[in-house]
């Protein structure tokens, strides 16, 4: 049993003929498409075999190296030169396209190495204030494009981030007891009897508004505003009928 | 105005722009110099700058100028923080790029012809990272949409401008004519 893995991955059916061409030493220039074909139908079987998803693109360029082969296969009418220029120019194509294909791939291995060497340097974000004094400037002529406010974007989360990691702000809404009691006989008014607890907390967004209410609710019964009862674990609550505010 | 004191204002400048960079004209804005007088200054700082001394340098696409670490520095300041892994481009990337730098501008089918792939998604995904834009539409059946490399890939491959591509290799024409004359 023989159990073979093959893990180069390949950019597309181009990337594969060049592949092939190189292991088998073939001469792209005086290229015996012949081989190349029967290589590259043995690897898609191969392929086949292991299970591996074959893109549709192999495929696409299968049936067109069959279609070379069988061709040439078909037993030819002499008189023409029909057969023969088809397979000129299918070998031409082939060839110039895996030209084409070699020079990008070569060319991509440069940049890559430009790209990775880049990749290593830094550049300092500009200065807060300056920006600040760039910006006001700036709106009296907004003229750009969809990718300029993309880049905008990008950069107005770049500031974000770099502004919230040095400086943290704790925001607290500030909220006396006297204002929330104020805001709760406003509650109050349009709530049926009795209410809950719950009720009352309904708008609170953090556990600080909470206790604010909490405590202003003990404020009013002591004023004598509410009367309470607590009932399967919740506070219920009345209005005394007592207005309270002459304390 | 000395020479001098212009390239310390020029340093200066971009030192407070930082990854923002200045452009040649608000360079020379700020000098009251020609661009070209300009350029030549900025020319001659570059190469100052390229001083195995010096730990930083002048970065230039189209004629945006900004100040980057060198290389080697990385290694040391990873000592002291902990860097997000560089950025990494895939090989089909890679050739999709390169495809749109040395073509553009350039629909997808023609992308696709070279590649012999689709390149659909990759197209998106190199738009999403600001490499590529597009630039208008082709006045052929389907009005197909052009697609053209930004200033960000020059910067992300250290190209003063698209003249600065390494030349594709010609190595097919002298050997085909070649074989013209067997």
């Amino acid at each position: 049993m023989t159990f073979t893995v093959n893990s180069s991955v390949f950019e597309g059916p181009l990337d594969l003929m060049l592949h092939l061409i190189k292991e088998k030493k073939l001469d792209l220039f005086a290229l015996d498409v012949d081989v190349l074909i029967d290589q590259y139908i043995a690897f898609i079987h191969q392929m086949e075999q292991t299970h591996l998803e074959i893109a549709s693109e192999f495929i696409v360029e299968l049936a067109t190296l069959t279609e070379y082969k069988s061709r040439k296969c078909l037993p030819r009418d002499e008189s023409t030169l029909e057969a023969e220029e088809y397979q000129k120019e299918t070998r031409d194509q082939l060839v110039n396209r895996l030209i084409e294909y070699q020079k990008f791939k070569e060319v991509s291995e440069a940049l890559s190495a430009r790209f990775e060497e880049r990749a290593m340097q830094i550049a300092k974000p500009i200065d807060k204030e300056v920006l600040k004094l760039a910006e006001e400037e700036n709106l009296n002529f907004l003229q750009a494009d969809s990718y300029d406010l993309i880049k905008a974007m990008k950069r107005c989360l770049q500031r974000f981030h770099t502004v919230s990691n040095t400086e943290v702000k704790i925001t607290q809404r500030e909220l006396s007891i006297d204002q929330r009691t104020n805001q709760l006989r406003l509650i109050i008014e349009h709530l049926p009897e009795p209410f809950s607890f719950s009720d009352l907390t309904a708008d609170c967004l953090e556990v600080h508004m909470v206790i604010v209410t909490f405590l202003a609710i003990l404020d009013m019964l002591r004023l004598q505003e509410l009367i309470f009862t607590i009932e399967d674990d919740e506070i219920w609550f009345r209005r005394s009928g007592y207005d309270g505010y002459d304390d | 105005m000395t020479d001098m004191t212009i390239e310390a204002i020029l340093e200066g400048i971009l030192f407070v722009f930082g990854d923002e960079g200045a452009s040649l004209a608000q360079l020379s804005d700020a000098v009251s110099l020609p661009s070209e007088t300009v350029r030549d200054i900025l020319n001659d700082m570059k190469a100052v700058y390229q001083d195995e001394k010096r730990g930083f340098e002048l970065a230039v696409f189209n004629d945006t100028y900004k100040f980057i670490s060198k290389p080697f520095v990385r290694d040391y300041i990873q000592r002291i923080l902990t860097l997000s892994k560089t950025r990494t481009l895939s090989q089909s990337a890679l050739e999709t790029l390169a495809i749109i730098a040395y073509k553009q501008p350039v629909t997808r089918i023609e992308i696709e012809e070279i590649r012999g792939v689709g390149c659909d998604m990759m197209l998106k995904k190199l738009m999403a990272q600001d490499l590529i834009r597009e630039a208008g539409r082709a006045e052929t059946a389907g009005r197909p949409i052009l697609y053209e490399i930004t200033d960000e890939f020059l910067d992300l491959f250290k190209l003063i401008s698209l003249d600065e591509l390494p030349h594709l290799p010609q190595y097919e024409e002298t050997r085909l004519s070649d074989q013209l004359f067997e």
